[in-house]
């Protein structure tokens, strides 16, 4: 079987204050809207207090919605349209939520899902304090998978073109289909990607599912079982 | 060719970036297209791979162009591709119409959202009637109706080589939710298959003189007489119905002794698939009957398995108001086997909701 590769790590500790912001980017299919809600779920069960915020402007009927409810149940703030708040406007009218905008005046943690891919954090500009908060944190999840970042060239010219980028989740799987060998290889090109580009590696994400499957990494890069949520949505 | 893809892999897709990596495995030059969601990752992807495999891209001012500049470019001898939806399929219709007309090699993918007019971005199955018999023609055309990345990365492979052989235009009927699904796929270069890829050719500007070596080419949507249009369109119809046999496909599962037929087609088709296991598994004799091609549709398939298993009832099952269900009855029409209905326009389609409906049926 592969083995893991392994540098430095991200430290979440070299924060000013004790506020978590976190904004999720990524490829469509990279895994952001399931690294965000596993995340804010994290924050929750260690008793923070969390909100979520979907943030694609350009199709935001595609993302959370679906799971809006169940994950408001589980006691997060989730900030997504939903039947109630949709208003008829379809794509002709900017889907820029109020409560998204100004999200980052609410208390506690945010973290923040930014929807349809290519345009990497660019989005935040619309969020209120973004880009002046201390706290940001610009995490980009990376599946190997993904033809668009299926090597080592492919990922290096993806994550170039994300612009700023401050920490990396290695998150390759193929759903259901995953396989340890599948996992382990694609994760060892994103962490070769990010070292040479001096980006940081933030967690490996696995699913639940593998836990028996696939080693936790061996050094001090964090394992996280991610539960997976996005299925539950029909997309 | 240019092998694209190389070792055949695994990769975790949406269905629209499916669609741009399929259409460049299978060797289009050129796509010409106009943003409409929830198509627009297509365009999106194609833009991003094109440059790097030397293939074209041009945006134009609307759908009509969008439509028209592939009837162009397929004459000069250029595999082109559109891909749309809703409100832009309707505009495309005159484009289609056009290559129905004059049998050009035209490659669509549709990505279904709500109608009517701008309905929703968001998903549907209410282009059926549109794809398959839009235009003031007589539907000469070949509709594949998509269930999983998988197969619209095969049919639009096959769709290719269909549009090629035949000249008839070819349509991928997908959905919103299978453009913006994220599932596995398996890419592969035609080739790796044993799938030959069928070399396009120009339809115009050709070798030798007209009267000297060859005859002339006479591509024509318009004739100045009734009797002349006339004599095109049985001619187009006979070479139609001669291949029907031929392009027909179809899925067909547990209708042997069925009590019940639950008939749906695209992403609807795996909750009907799904339900007719669950419904098995409680006793229940359901069957499931799937046509992948809503045109030409399979007829006698379906009515051999109503035939076969003496169901007393089928299920039409869509994420529309009817629209598979009277292409189903036209294609039928004469069978006594009672039908019932699961009609829900532009959402979609759970196995809980099938299998609630036999069990109401029944």
């Amino acid at each position: 079987m592969e083995s893991y590769i392994h540098w430095e790590v991200f430290s979440f500790s070299q924060k000013i204050t004790n506020r978590i912001v976190e904004a999720y980017i990524g490829e469509y299919a990279s895994g952001k809207s399931e690294m965000a809600i596993n995340r804010a779920l994290e924050l929750k069960n260690q008793g923070r207090q969390v909100t979520l915020v979907d943030l694609d402007t350009v199709e935001p009927f595609y993302t959370l919605r679906i799971l809006k409810k169940d994950l408001e149940q589980m006691g997060i703030d989730v900030i997504s349209f939903a039947r109630e708040d949709a208003f008829g406007l379809g794509e002709t009218g900017a889907m820029l939520n109020p409560r998204a905008r100004w999200a980052l005046m609410h208390e506690g943690d945010i973290i923040l899902d930014i929807g349809y891919g290519v345009q990497g954090a660019k989005t935040l500009n619309l969020v209120e304090g973004a880009y002046e908060s201390p706290d940001l944190l610009i995490v980009a999840v990376i599946n190997g998978t993904r033809p668009m970042t299926d090597s080592l060239e492919k990922t290096k010219e993806y994550l170039i073109d994300l612009g700023r980028v401050d920490a990396v989740v290695l998150n390759t799987h193929l759903g259901d289909k995953s396989t340890p060998e599948i996992i382990i290889e694609g994760n060892n090109v994103i962490q070769v990607a990010a070292r040479e580009l001096g980006i940081p590696i933030a967690y490996l994400a696995i699913d639940e599912n593998l836990r028996d499957a696939v080693p936790a990494a061996e050094n001090d890069i964090p394992t996280k079982y991610i539960k997976r949520y996005m299925p539950g949505a029909i997309w | 060719m240019l092998r694209i893809i190389g070792e055949p892999k695994k990769s975790f897709v949406t269905g629209n970036e499916t669609a741009a990596w399929a259409c460049l495995a299978a060797g289009a030059d050129m796509m010409f297209g106009y943003p409409i969601t929830p198509q627009n990752e297509i365009m999106h992807y194609w833009t991003r791979l094109a440059p790097k495999y030397r293939r074209g891209f041009l945006q134009t001012e609307d759908e009509l162009s969008a439509g028209f500049t592939v009837c162009g470019s397929v004459q000069s001898g250029k595999k082109a591709f559109t891909a749309t939806a809703g409100p832009g399929n309707v505009l495309m219709q005159e484009p289609f119409g056009m290559a129905e007309a004059m049998r050009l090699p035209l490659l669509a993918i549709i990505q279904q959202r709500g109608g009517p007019s701008s309905g929703t971005v968001v998903y549907s199955q209410q282009e059926v009637t549109l794809t398959t018999f839009g235009g003031n023609g007589e539907g000469m055309r070949i509709v594949y109706s998509t269930a999983t990345h998988q197969e619209i990365y095969d049919y639009i492979i096959k769709g290719f080589n269909t549009a090629w052989k035949y000249r008839f235009p070819v349509f991928i009927l997908g959905d919103g939710y299978q453009a913006k699904m994220r599932e596995p796929l398996e890419m592969y270069d035609p080739e790796d298959k044993g799938i030959e890829m069928i070399k396009p050719f120009p339809l115009i500007g050709l070798e030798g003189h007209i009267g000297a070596g060859r005859e002339p080419q006479h591509l024509c949507n318009i004739y100045s007489l009734e009797e002349e249009l006339y004599e095109v369109v049985m001619k187009v119809a006979a070479e139609y119905e001669s291949i029907k046999d031929i392009i027909v496909e179809y899925d067909e599962k547990n209708c042997d002794d069925a009590d019940i037929i639950v008939v749906s087609h695209g992403v609807v088709s795996r909750a009907a698939d799904d339900a007719v296991k669950i419904l098995r598994a409680q006793g229940i004799k359901a069957g499931y009957f799937r046509p992948i091609t809503l045109r030409p549709y399979p007829h006698k398939q379906l009515r051999a398995a109503i035939a076969k298993s003496g169901a007393k009832k089928l299920l039409i099952a869509e994420s529309a108001y009817g629209q598979l269900d009277k292409l189903t009855k036209q294609e039928i029409f004469g069978e006594t086997v009672k039908i019932e209905n699961l009609f829900m326009p532009g959402v979609g389609i759970i196995d809980y909701d099938i299998i609630n409906k036999v069990k109401s049926v029944l």
